[in-house]
């Protein structure tokens, strides 16, 4: 079992890593010649499969195991996180599977070059000083730092993760391309805050968790509510985008798209969000949803796919350079019951 | 049945800001009571009856401000006594939460992707402004305010962009009638001075904690003098507002200005603007609670004047002027809002008044002799 990458992106590299290890703590990492999948599955909350191309992270890969050069690993987000932050500034970063006294860990390498004008602050130049070494010299002052750190792992086999499967869910009744999350972060948080707020002042008796109410529809919009015994208040954004379906990817075709049903919803509803009919309506964890919203630092296109009081799902697109490869992160929220 | 009524209070602001400025000067409770009447809106919140504060948001504020005052409670009996007079209390008045309408105003700016990004790095997906984008309409930072009919919630409508936040607040009974009564007709003492000067003597005093402070002022030959001192478990400290400026090094408050000397004060140069004893040869004496004072602080520090009156029953009032920031291409400068305090003073008992005559007593010598140890040295 071998594995041994160089890291062209450790900036996203870094976000994503933060932006999961949000919602649980320990991550399932299939790595694969093509693509790289993080899959979290926490106790309660939000599932995540994000599936990414190798070029959106990896510049060269080689993987080599017994089961179709696949290799399962579990990895601790927060340590990984924290390696991945110290190579920030590296010149060089790679990644490889390795054995430590018996233990798998992944070993991130870290060169560092720091450059010349680091040095400019001692007066006396190298040449004067005596005990200058050679090497010194023949790099024109840069120096190379290499930092190793080493993250403790677990190799998971092919029976253990065969268990573990996407969820299925019906097709949406509403999808549409969000605003950007940041934005939308700003605002739950605040929401869930006066949800917070008004419960510890109010009764006891108040849910302690705030639910928050996130709804669209066909019309370009979305909407964000939280009620309280003291208030109830909504946000609605307008002019977003329902993106078409393809033909393609829907079973059936053309036919299924006539019966897609959010063909029908499309049918109910206004564009000025003031109608009340043709919302498709789930209720989630605010704090959850702050945490999901934390992809919005990673700064993709976003589409989320509402199934009315069941589910919902978002598929964050990540930018990338080369159009081709499609880097997917697919987060499962699924609603409470009113 | 009321559908037809027309709503009790539409208010459109083009600055929740401003809103947002005066009421959190009086946030310090959960609840607030809200009266509406021709003029404007009052929002007043009280603690333990011993201390009220209200903020008058005038219909100046407000682009628009239109006020219907509803029809007087259906009463079965005297229905068609009192049909063409509205009863003049019939001003709504309810309890909204506090906490909720400044987290809503809040909302504002939030959202505003120009203060993340600059214009050329901004996600194209989303729609980009044109010519008739709210914002470069001026429309944006819109806040409407509604009431439709006694019962119904408060809601405030906030639109900006794309986005429209809609919150909805529910109006609770009010649990007060009476205001803490305040006589300005028999004053016994008022002055003026800057509020940011109350402010430096208040959080000066707040640092040993105390439980007490207490109010002095006296005329001292003709000179006002005014003093702030606090008393707890770890100690006292007095604050003195003199208004005797003298060509001192160890004067700093007030600006050396020889020519003053000792003619009649002149506003600009001194401490307190305006200086009014009921009886001029008495010591006004009166304490109150400090912690509840210092509720005041936020109110002080964005103050420009502040008027500091007390009633012949030691009723402690503050009024603040607030100048709020104009909404954009409005009229010249700001508008002024009052904010207004009222504080009962801690009844005093018979040993405090032997150790406060004491207080008195130094007072005294320091306005009347030169063994202030200020004075002491600008008498050399």
């Amino acid at each position: 079992m071998r594995f041994k990458a160089s890291i062209h992106n450790v900036a996203t590299f870094t976000k994503l890593t933060a932006s999961l290890n949000s919602l649980g703590p320990l991550a399932w990492v299939k790595l694969g010649e093509e693509q790289i999948c993080f899959t979290i599955i926490p106790e309660q909350g939000t599932q995540v499969w994000a599936v990414l191309s190798v070029d959106s992270i990896f510049e060269t890969i080689s993987v080599q195991s017994a089961a179709h050069n696949v290799i399962n690993l579990e990895v601790p987000l927060a340590s990984l996180t924290r390696a991945l932050k110290s190579a920030l500034n590296a010149t060089s970063a790679t990644i490889r599977l390795t054995k430590k006294d018996g233990v798998p860990v992944l070993a991130l390498t870290i060169v560092t070059t720091t450059s010349s004008n680091a040095y400019s602050a001692f007066p006396a130049n190298n040449d004067n000083r005596p005990d200058a070494s050679s090497a010194d010299d023949s790099s024109g002052g840069s120096r190379e730092t290499i930092v190793t750190q080493e993250i403790p792992v677990k190799v998971l086999s092919p029976d253990t993760v065969a268990g573990l499967h996407e969820p299925r869910c019906r097709e949406p009744d509403v999808h549409i391309m969000l605003p950007p999350l940041m934005q939308l972060k700003s605002i739950s948080d605040r929401f869930t805050k006066l949800a917070l707020a008004d419960a510890k002042t109010g009764s006891g008796s108040v849910a302690s968790k705030p639910r928050l109410e996130v709804a669209a529809n066909m019309h370009g919009c979305l909407r964000m509510s939280i009620q309280s015994d003291a208030m109830s208040i909504s946000s609605v954004w307008t002019d977003l985008i329902n993106p078409d379906l393809d033909p393609n990817e829907v079973d059936g075709g053309e036919a299924g798209i006539a019966d897609h049903p959010s063909t029908r919803m499309k049918l109910l509803g206004t564009a000025d969000g003031r109608s009340k009919e043709g919302w498709a309506t789930v209720r989630i964890d605010g704090r959850d949803w702050g945490k999901v919203m934390s992809v919005g630092r990673l700064g993709g296109r976003v589409v989320a796919c509402f199934c009315h009081e069941h589910a919902l799902i978002l598929y964050v697109y990540l930018p990338s350079e080369h159009s081709d490869d499609e880097s997917v992160l697919t987060y499962y929220v699924s609603s409470y019951s009113a | 049945m009321d559908e037809e009524e027309p709503p009790v209070l539409t208010a459109v602001s083009s600055s929740a800001r401003q809103l947002f400025m005066l009421l959190r000067c009086i946030a310090f409770a959960s609840k607030a009571h809200v009266t509406i009447s021709e003029e404007g809106v009052k929002l007043s919140v009280d603690e333990a009856s011993v201390m009220e504060a209200s903020v008058f948001l005038d219909k100046s504020l407000f682009t628009t401000y239109t006020f219907r005052a509803p029809p007087p409670q259906p009463n079965p009996e005297h229905s068609d006594s009192d049909d063409d007079e509205p009863e003049p209390n019939t001003a709504p008045n309810f309890q909204i939460s506090l906490t909720a309408l400044l987290e809503t105003l809040q909302i504002f700016g939030l959202t505003d992707p120009s203060s993340t990004r600059p214009p050329w790095a901004r996600d194209n997906p989303y729609p980009t402004s044109t010519a008739f984008s709210n914002n470069v309409l001026g429309m944006n930072n819109l806040c409407r305010i509604s009431y439709d009919s006694p019962g119904a919630p408060l809601s405030i409508v906030l639109t900006e962009a794309s986005i429209r936040t809609s919150c909805d607040l529910t109006t609770y009974e009010p649990d007060y009638a009476d205001e803490i009564p305040f006589d300005r007709h028999s004053l016994a003492f008022k002055t003026i001075m800057r509020g940011s000067w109350l402010y430096d003597a208040i959080s000066e005093l707040s640092s040993t904690s105390p439980e007490k402070l207490t109010m002095y002022a006296k005329t001292v030959r003709g000179k006002p003098f005014f003093a702030l001192s606090s008393s707890g478990t770890l100690g006292s400290a007095r604050v003195e507002f003199n208004n005797e400026p003298r060509p001192s090094a160890f004067r700093t408050l007030a600006p050396a200005n020889p020519s003053i000397g000792d003619d009649a004060p002149e506003p600009q140069t001194n401490l307190l603007e305006t200086f009014q004893l009921s009886d001029p040869q008495d010591i006004l004496r009166s304490t109150y609670k400090f912690s509840l004072v210092q509720k005041a602080a936020r109110a002080m520090s964005v103050s420009t004047k502040v008027s500091v009156r007390a009633d012949t029953q030691g009723v402690l009032s503050l009024q603040f002027m607030v100048e709020v920031e104009s909404a954009g291409s409005g009229a010249p400068g700001g508008k002024i809002s009052f904010v207004d305090f009222r504080f009962v003073p801690l009844v005093e008992d018979e040993e405090d008044d032997v150790g406060g005559g004491d207080v008195d007593e130094t007072l005294m010598q320091n306005g009347n002799a030169s063994d202030h140890e200020d004075s002491d040295t600008s008498m050399l």
